[in-house]
């Protein structure tokens, strides 16, 4: 497995996609969690509005890096992993290379345990790169206007990178399964995007007239890690879906931070599960 | 190409088994004149049948085919030749009969190595350099780190490494596919239809690059639609209609059809046979 983590791993850093998609998610984060803050922070100052200074600095805070972190991950961040992921296997399938590896190189779970472990390491690689920048941007705008970086408990910084990279793994882990269930990379991302962007929503909105449905919208995968996110103090929508004032996209009060963490670990486990047979299973 | 650097596999201490064994083109066992030396074949195929959707695509081979040589896989579009050498390859469900590989049964963990297969399809990531791809399947073998050069050298591609594969002409291209099933050094390399597509100066170029891995060791299946390419080939397997119309050399060939053209002589055999099967 580790021969084969290792070629993914070359082939993944190669890959222009892996770049790209990790550069319009560093660009994304830094840019609505702390550029447009960091402006709006200026432009409350040049209109003398304190109060409203204050607490735009507090939202770009050290303190609120754990939160920060995660809240553009339930939705546009497991978007752009879900299309990585849905990319690196699909592809695999749609220039044939997984037919050669699959019948000329190692066995095909070990094969796609190293994809998988590529995939999970390119995730890590991710949520550490958007601490470090979150850190970095946090403590410069509080250094460019001379307010105390005061760094937030280390257990809190732990759960937030921990959240972050349950998160991101689990739509790792869908994407993965999507390209592999339809052998396409075109297909997986249009399927993996329409689910969590449009249908899950859809459904909680649906959920909000019919009651039976709601019991399976609080168990979706985005429901999970909205809510996730929600539960380490991301401001996020109302259980309905609807938007509250300044709440970010994805971000949810549905489930508590224990139960959203146990789920998304289940639906992790199941998408793997799904491809593993898959893999093993279907024809080449 | 890295073959050169391998020792002579240790299962063939019977030496190396050319030609092939299969039926004559009236149904017999071939003449023991044509099957040359004894010892471990490197696919040997037992009224092999393979049936898809109620329609026998595979019916009832039998054939051996040695090492260290090159044999032409040849016969129609869906004559069944891609399904022999998925077969071969282990990727196949096969309805009866047995097929082993360099002395186990196809597909068995321990050939995977040992068994290079390129298929119709190119096996190569278009957005990565020719160099990447060939070390992607090489990070999957325990090969050394020279291995990737010495792949993309044999099939010519050195000028061309850190070019985009996406950037390559379509004879390029496909060289590639053929680099990436060489880097593991295999035995047994099965090719299918390598030369569709390329225009005569290629192709020529890689049937010797082909006879000169054969020269080193390694035994070469190569499916073919084109009867002149037979004749590139030590021994042949003709196929149609999934069955197995003859096993002999090119030599042989053109002697049983009657024509120094092989695309004559195997449509000579075609009929022949025809007539046998409504007699």
């Amino acid at each position: 497995m580790i021969a084969s983590a290792r070629a993914e791993a070359l082939r993944l850093a190669k890959w222009p996609v892996t770049w790209l998609l990790a550069g319009v998610w560093l660009v994304l984060n830094l840019s609505f969690a702390y550029l447009f803050t960091y402006l709006s922070f200026r432009s409350a100052v040049s209109d003398g509005d304190d109060r409203l200074a204050a607490s735009l600095l507090s939202q770009v805070s050290m303190e609120q890096l754990p939160s920060t972190l995660v809240q553009g991950m339930p939705m546009f961040g497991g978007a752009i992993v879900l299309i990585f992921a849905a990319l690196a296997t699909g592809s695999g399938y749609g220039w044939s290379t997984w037919k050669t590896v699959f019948t000329n190189g190692p066995a095909r779970l070990t094969a796609f345990s190293g994809t998988l472990t590529a995939i999970a390491g390119f995730v890590a690689a991710l949520v550490l790169s958007t601490l470090a920048l979150d850190i970095a941007a946090s403590a410069g705008i509080h250094l460019l206007e001379s307010e105390p970086v005061e760094w937030p408990a280390v257990t809190d910084l732990a759960q937030g990178t921990g959240a972050g990279l349950l998160i991101l793994g689990m739509y790792a882990a869908f994407g993965a399964a999507l390209g592999v269930l339809t052998r396409s990379p075109a297909l997986s991302v249009g399927l993996g995007l329409v689910w969590a962007l449009v249908i899950e929503n859809l459904l909680r909105g649906v959920a909000e007239l019919l009651g039976p449905v709601e019991a399976v919208t609080d168990v979706l995968p985005g429901t999970a890690a909205g809510s996730l996110a929600g539960a380490l103090g991301a401001a996020g929508e109302t259980a309905g879906g609807a938007p509250s004032a300044g709440g970010t996209p994805g971000v949810l009060a549905i489930l508590d931070g224990g139960p959203a963490t146990a789920l998304l670990l289940c639906y992790a486990a199941a998408f793997m599960v799904l491809t593993a047979v898959l893999v093993r299973r279907r024809d080449v | 190409m890295a073959k050169h650097l391998k020792e002579q596999s240790q299962p063939y201490d019977g030496g190396p088994q050319r030609g092939v064994r299969g039926p004559d083109a009236d149904g017999q066992r071939s003449q023991p004149d044509r099957v040359q030396q004894p010892g471990p074949a490197a696919v040997a195929a037992r009224d092999l049948t393979v049936r898809r959707s109620g329609n026998t695509v595979l019916d009832g081979l039998d054939f051996t085919v040695g090492t260290g040589a090159i044999t032409g896989l040849l016969g129609p579009s869906g004559s069944g030749k891609t399904t022999l050498m998925r077969a071969m390859v282990g990727v196949q469900r096969i309805s009866g009969g047995t097929i082993e590989v360099l002395g186990r049964p196809a597909g068995s963990p321990s050939l995977r190595s040992r068994v290079g297969y390129v298929a119709q399809t190119s096996s190569v990531y278009p957005d990565i350099t020719v160099e990447d791809n060939v070390r992607y399947f090489a990070a999957l073998f325990p090969v050394p780190r020279s291995a990737a050069a010495e792949a993309i050298d044999a099939v010519g591609l050195s000028p061309y490494a850190k070019r985009r594969a996406a950037d390559l002409s379509g004879g390029q291209f496909s060289r590639v596919s053929l680099a990436c099933a060489l880097v593991s050094q295999p035995d047994l390399l099965i090719l299918d239809e390598p030369t569709v597509g390329l225009d005569p100066v290629l192709r020529v170029e890689l049937w010797d690059r082909f006879a000169r891995m054969a020269e080193a060791g390694t035994t070469l299946i190569i499916s073919s639609h084109v009867m002149e390419e037979a004749s590139h080939c030590q021994s042949l397997l003709l196929l149609r209609e999934g069955r197995l119309l003859s096993a002999l050399s090119p030599a042989d060939l053109q002697r049983r059809g009657g024509s120094e053209d092989l695309e004559r002589a195997f449509l000579a055999l075609i009929r022949d046979a025809e007539t046998r099967e409504a007699a």
